[in-house]
């Protein structure tokens, strides 16, 4: 949320680009005779104002003073005429220019979410939320408040001043002048003005988004705030806030209180003239009467076109950045780019090879370096090893989120870069760590994985995923909403709502990314035999820190600094005591070793039919694990590292003090 | 005049009387309109001052046509004056200084009484939220609140500042101006207001329907940021199962909709404004008409018909806003009700207790025929809960998700206090003790700890309310193992800010935070979210690590999910729908049946398992 706005009142310098200008004018392009219809109505809603006032000049001075009572009607009579064509004018241009509006927002809003679709994840992890959200959202309203309204009413106020003008220079050309004078000072005073305010209200807005944030924060911390006794200290420090926000508020208002007072003043300086000049020449004739009245009239009412314009001028440099930063999303090019060749090869069922694979965020920096694996059919792979070691690097390459900076992954023999996304994105299923599922009903969570499901498939999906059971304990089962962001339901089960996504997906390579880290037990039991239920049918790769997730195998990697430092099944692995085994050990056993001493007994007790036992402590050197170093812990169990042949050579367990 | 301007803005806003803090609770249930002049006390006067600044205005407005009337008739028409030209002139700019100096004036004042209440409004239900107690806040949705808070405000805000001000000036402007044209001719007075009533009627229609269909077209457009939102924070799934043209035709969908709501609206406003321009403007020309023949015939002077003229164009068109403003204004009603429906809510008494101990607690609990259930429920959520705890001991909690873990642990900070029963802290009701004495005693730390969008520093302080110096900050972050990490993996260490909801940082990270700030606290009593499972087996030594430390010499509860972290207990609770269902110690529940066992075996099957291919390893 804070996120949202801050990046909302981003500044930015707005240079007025000839070339940004251009490409917004582009976006009105397609509909320029709209554009062309309401610009002319507008003009001539605009050109009517000033000739209405000049038309209340006729009836005084030909009407009244000439006590002419036909040509006062016949005026009449016109005057109204023309205001029936007025309003038909201002309803064309409201609906025109609205309704353009909406639609050049339509489409603005309509191309950046395509965009967006396409973008690579790459992108995605560079760039936050909030910000897109503020690019689609406020910006795109920006731009189309000033290819619409903007420009209307730059056309109305400006067509406005000068049809007014125009008039004068009939009525009286010396006076017209005096006005012409008064014109431009008051259109520097009143674009000051508007500067100032805008900037004034951007400070109200960013200090505004800080007391929400303020406000969201202890709502949602209020747990801890209590537990803490922090309200008094946190009444101080959002009072602060508040005062800022008084100040600011204040300094606002009082800016857009002085505003129009001012150019009002300045405006009668004209009008006084105009009376000045009036009453001198009174005798001469020099101007009418009604030409006075109008004279007034004019002067009183171009205030609004002015500060109108003065408004829109400044806004026009925000949305000016605002079209600049659409531009910009939209130029970005997705990293990953269907070849124009590509082709959907069908079934992923083959062989997957990772071929000498290279991958790199930034140069000089590796990931992965010569990375090979090959993946028979229905096998499945576990990785395992430390945070950033890579292995969420390579299911991501096996999507094909990104692409290999060098070699080549290969399925069922064919450059994986030679397909096209969608032919293999759509039969791969994947269970993320955080589970993300969409506002809507449970059913419609799980049918995402497939949309043409049918009812009956979308339960028996749930059924074996384990998901059912909870489901149907729910007071509407199926058609419970899930919340936005499926906030309505445990972490653990919105986990099992997209393992069934993923089982409904039938999918032909199946992706697990610590699926079960966050869950409690009973459910990770329940997850893991929906997997186990999916993985039968698919080639696999699981990622795990549970070991309890990953035993079952065909092989595991042990992923370090980008490169596969031990491979093998469970039990290979373990022969082998290297990296596997002491990650395994330090999970399960230090408890044990804590809590069930001795060991010895119990290796004892397990051994079966004669195996032979293990001795149990054979020469006392102490190597000191680097992963895990303990000083309260009471045993722990330092393996050798280094097992040459495979072969678990042998093994030492020191019993601590 | 740059410089001169800014200077005088601040000075203006920082001269403004610190408004009087007063119990809002006065504005409550009085009716609504006595509420709103509640509200303002402290602001009556300047506000009384802007609404006569307003009508003052409105008469010189009046008394500039006036004036003119007065110069065309005798300079123009009659030839004949008595005032010198000079005087008309200097009166004239006299009157717009005036007015312009009035206007300014109501406005300034109007400004500031409205910052002023929004000011006051803003401290007050910050405040009042983190006061409310538990019950208040698990039945209301943060979103809602803070919509109230923040926009309900605003509305109220605007009320003072434009709305009020803005409709006593249409008001005003309406009846001096009406006055001025009974004073230059009755007739035609009456005449010209045939059409107000009309006006006023289909604005007031129309604009209650505008408001309702914005309301729908922005609510459209909160849906469609959602549908935004959950699709770029869903990139991944969205991906993997190549949705992509689904979410297009989704948004697409969300999209058009907004288009045609929008289209709603401008068919609205695109007739409403036409119909009512046509309205004002018959009005006016047939007033006109009819002014310009009695002209004609003499009835009234050229002078009269042009202030007639002028003053009828200030009595038609600001009437056809007093809809929109009325209709505004009675959204601000709204907005004040649901205001003082959180007002009215009752705080959480902190420092209420008969206990006045300033002493440490030592941390003994006597549980006896504890009974608790939340309000609004019928359910309850403890029942019979029996047990006592020795200074430093550790008691693990155990059990499903909503079997009363977490409830039985928000008794002893008395977030919510127990319906039945007593709990004895070192010899005395709980419910003796102020909350305030109780929580400075009580430390947390949760499965998910919440952290502060502040500096990693001032959220491990957080708790304590004095100054810390840099050592004992460093001293606690070390014991919780986390003072190293943020050293090196940081990049302003104790300075780095934390993203809202402490996004920037790990799991493990921000618990062993948590940690050090519950350390720094130094509480007798200690409460565990064991939360060890949503992190990496390295990070996990360390919080347990982390977690011995913190333990020694405290009272502990622990809720757990993993057997491993309730193993060392001095007492070990597994709840079932509220109810001790087992209790003991490890070696005594492994023995027996029930739940406990269970939940062991799941978790030591698999150790068991892996002991015989560690066997079978070896046979080979």
């Amino acid at each position: 949320m804070s996120e949202l706005i801050e990046f909302e009142e981003e500044e930015f310098d707005a240079k007025f680009t000839g070339h940004t200008i251009r490409r917004l004018l582009k976006l009105v392009l397609p509909y320029k005779w709209r554009v062309l219809g309401f610009l002319l109505t507008v003009m001539a809603v605009s050109g009517l104002d000033s000739y209405f006032t000049y038309l209340s000049k006729l009836i005084i001075d030909e009407g009244i003073v000439a006590k002419n009572q036909a040509a006062l009607t016949q005026i009449i009579v016109q005057y109204a005429s023309l205001i029936v064509v007025q309003a038909a004018g201002v309803f064309a241009f409201i609906y025109i220019a609205g309704l353009l509006g909406e639609r050049i927002r339509y489409d603005l809003r309509k191309a950046l979410f395509h965009h967006l679709q396409t973008l690579s994840l790459p992108y995605y992890n560079r760039t936050p939320v909030g910000w897109i959200i503020s690019r689609v959202t406020s910006d795109t309203d920006r731009v189309a408040e000033l290819v619409t309204w903007g420009l209307l009413d730059v056309t109305w106020s400006t067509f406005n001043v000068v049809t007014a003008l125009f008039f004068m220079w009939v009525i009286n050309w010396e006076l017209t002048l005096i006005v012409m004078v008064i014109v431009p000072i008051i259109i520097v005073v009143a674009t000051y003005f508007q500067r100032k305010i805008i900037v004034q209200y951007r400070d109200v807005r960013r200090i505004n988004s800080k007391l929400t944030g303020a406000y969201n924060e202890t709502i949602t911390g209020v747990r801890v705030i209590k537990a803490l006794d922090r309200e008094e200290a946190n009444l101080g420090e959002f009072g602060q806030m508040t005062g800022n926000m008084y100040r600011a508020g204040y300094r606002a208002a009082w800016f857009s209180a002085l505003f129009l007072p001012s150019v009002q003043l300045i405006a009668s300086l004209a009008t006084a003239s105009v009376i000045l000049y009036a009453g001198v020449n009174a005798n001469e004739g020099a101007i009418s009467i009604g030409g006075i009245q109008a004279f007034i009239s004019y002067i009183v009412f171009m205030i609004w076109p002015i500060q109108e314009m003065a408004r829109v001028f400044a806004e026009m440099q925000q949305a000016v950045a605002s079209g600049e930063r659409i531009f910009s999303l939209l130029d970005s090019s997705p990293d990953v780019v269907d070849k124009a060749d590509a082709k959907d090869y069908g079934s992923l069922r083959g062989e997957i090879n990772f071929d000498h694979v290279d991958f790199y965020y930034e140069e000089g920096k590796p990931i992965l370096s010569d990375f090979n694996l090959r993946v028979a059919p229905g096998e499945t792979i576990a990785l395992v090893g430390p945070t950033g070691g890579g292995k969420s690097t390579i299911v991501n390459l096996l999507c094909r989120f990104f692409e290999p900076r060098g070699g080549q992954i290969t399925i069922h023999g064919v450059d994986y870069t030679d397909m096209t996304q969608h032919a293999l994105q759509s039969r791969v299923g994947i269970v993320l760590q955080t589970p993300h599922l969409f506002s809507g009903t449970i059913r419609e969570n799980i049918r995402y994985g497939r949309l043409d499901a049918g009812d009956a498939e979308v339960e028996e999906a749930a059924k074996v995923a384990g998901a059912d059971e909870f489901i149907v304990a729910l007071e509407k089962g199926y058609e419970e909403q899930v919340g936005e962001g499926g906030v309505l339901l445990s972490t653990g089960q919105k986990q099992l709502l997209s393992l069934a996504r993923a089982v409904l997906a039938q999918p032909d390579i199946f992706i697990m990314d610590e699926a079960t880290s966050s869950v409690d037990t009973l459910t990770e039991v329940l997850i893991q035999k929906g997997m186990d239920a999916l993985m039968q049918d698919c080639t696999s790769f699981v990622i795990a820190h549970r070991l309890s997730t990953i035993r079952s195998a065909d092989r595991i990697l042990v992923i370090e600094d980008g490169r596969i430092v031990e491979m093998g099944t469970h039990a290979e692995l373990l022969a082998l005591g290297g990296h596997y085994y002491r990650l395994y050990t330090q999970q399960f056993r230090q408890e044990l070793v804590e809590q069930i001493d001795p060991l010895a007994d119990l290796f004892e007790d397990d051994g079966e039919g004669g195996a032979p036992k293990t001795p149990r402590v054979q020469h006392a050197e102490v190597q000191h694990s680097a992963v895990r170093n303990s000083e309260e812990t009471s045993a722990s169990i330092l393996a050798d590292a280094s097992s040459p042949n495979g072969k678990v050579k042998d093994r030492e367990f020191i019993v601590g003090d | 005049m740059l410089t001169i301007l800014n200077t005088t803005a601040t000075t203006m806003a920082d001269t403004n009387p610190a408004p009087a803090t007063f119990d809002l609770k006065q504005t409550v249930g009085v009716g609504k309109w006595r509420g709103f002049w509640r509200m303002m006390r402290g602001y009556r006067l300047p506000y009384v001052g802007a609404t006569v600044s307003v009508g003052v205005a409105a008469i010189l407005n009046t008394l500039t046509f006036l004036l003119i009337r007065y110069f065309v008739d005798s300079y123009l028409d009659a030839g004949e004056h008595s005032w010198p030209l000079w005087t008309i002139v200097a009166g004239f700019l006299l009157l717009a200084a005036g007015q312009a100096a009035l206007s300014f004036n109501s406005k300034r004042l109007a400004a500031r009484t409205a910052e002023g209440i929004a000011l006051r409004l803003r401290d007050y239900l910050y405040d009042h939220i983190q006061r409310l107690p538990f019950a208040y806040h698990d039945r209301t949705q943060t979103g809602e609140l803070i919509q109230r808070v923040t926009s309900d405000v605003d509305t109220i805000r605007r009320f003072f500042a434009d709305q009020a001000i803005e409709a006593g000036r249409i008001a005003m402007l309406f009846i001096v101006n009406f006055a001025a044209l009974l004073y230059l001719d009755q007739r035609l007075a009456w005449f010209s207001i045939i059409v107000v009533p009309v006006v006023l009627v289909i604005s007031l229609f129309f604009f209650r329907r505008v408001e309702q269909a914005y309301e729908a077209y922005q609510n459209q457009e909160a849906k469609l940021s959602t549908t935004l939102q959950e699709n770029l924070s869903g990139v991944r799934v969205v991906k993997a199962f190549a949705r992509q043209a689904y979410e297009e035709e989704k948004f697409d969908q969300e999209n058009w909709t907004k288009y045609l709501k929008g289209k709603y609206l401008l068919l609205m406003h695109a007739t409403f404004w036409p119909i009512t321009d046509i309205l004002c403007a018959v009005q006016m020309l047939a007033g006109f008409m009819w002014a310009a023949v009695m002209t004609i015939n003499g009835e009234i002077t050229l002078g009269t018909y042009l202030a007639y003229a002028s003053l009828v164009i200030w009595i038609i068109w600001p009437l056809r806003n007093l809809g929109r403003l009325i209709v505004q204004m009675s959204e601000s009603l709204v907005s004040f009700g649901r205001l003082t429906g959180v007002i009215k809510e009752e705080r959480e008494p902190v420092v209420e207790g008969s206990v006045h101990s300033t002493t440490a607690l030592k941390g003994q609990l006597v549980f006896e025929d504890v009974e608790f259930g939340y309000e609004g429920s019928d359910k309850a959520a403890l029942h019979a809960i029996n047990f006592n705890v020795q200074p430093g001991q550790v008691v693990a909690l155990m059990g499903a998700t909503g079997s009363g873990k977490s409830s039985l642990v928000s008794l002893l900070p008395r977030f919510y206090d127990y319906t039945r029963g007593r709990i004895l802290l070192d010899g005395l009701e709980l419910k003796e003790y102020p909350r305030h004495y109780l929580r400075r005693q009580i430390g947390i730390v949760e499965q998910e700890p919440f952290l502060f969008s502040r500096t990693i520093r001032d959220n491990i302080t957080y708790g304590v309310g004095r100054q810390v110096p840099d050592e004992e900050v460093f001293a606690a972050a070390e014991a919780a193992a986390v003072h190293d990490v943020i050293l090196r993996k940081l990049p302003e260490g104790y300075n780095t800010l934390v993203g809202e909801r402490g996004i920037t940082l790990s799991g493990g990270q921000k618990q062993r935070i948590a940690i050090a700030r519950t350390l720094l606290k130094d509480p007798r009593i200690l409460i565990l979210d064991d939360s060890t499972s949503s992190v990496d087996f390295e990070t996990e030594a360390l919080i347990r690590q982390a977690l011995k430390r913190l333990m020694v010499g405290r009272t502990t509860f622990i809720i757990a999910h993993r057997i491993q972290s309730v193993m060392d207990a001095d007492l070990i609770l597994v709840l079932e729908h509220g109810r001790i269902v087992q209790r003991g110690k490890h070696a005594e529940l492994v023995e027996n049946d029930g739940i406990y066992r269970r939940i062991y075996r799941a978790q030591t099957r698999m150790e068991a398992e892996l002991e015989e291919e560690l066997n079978r390893v070896r046979v080979d």
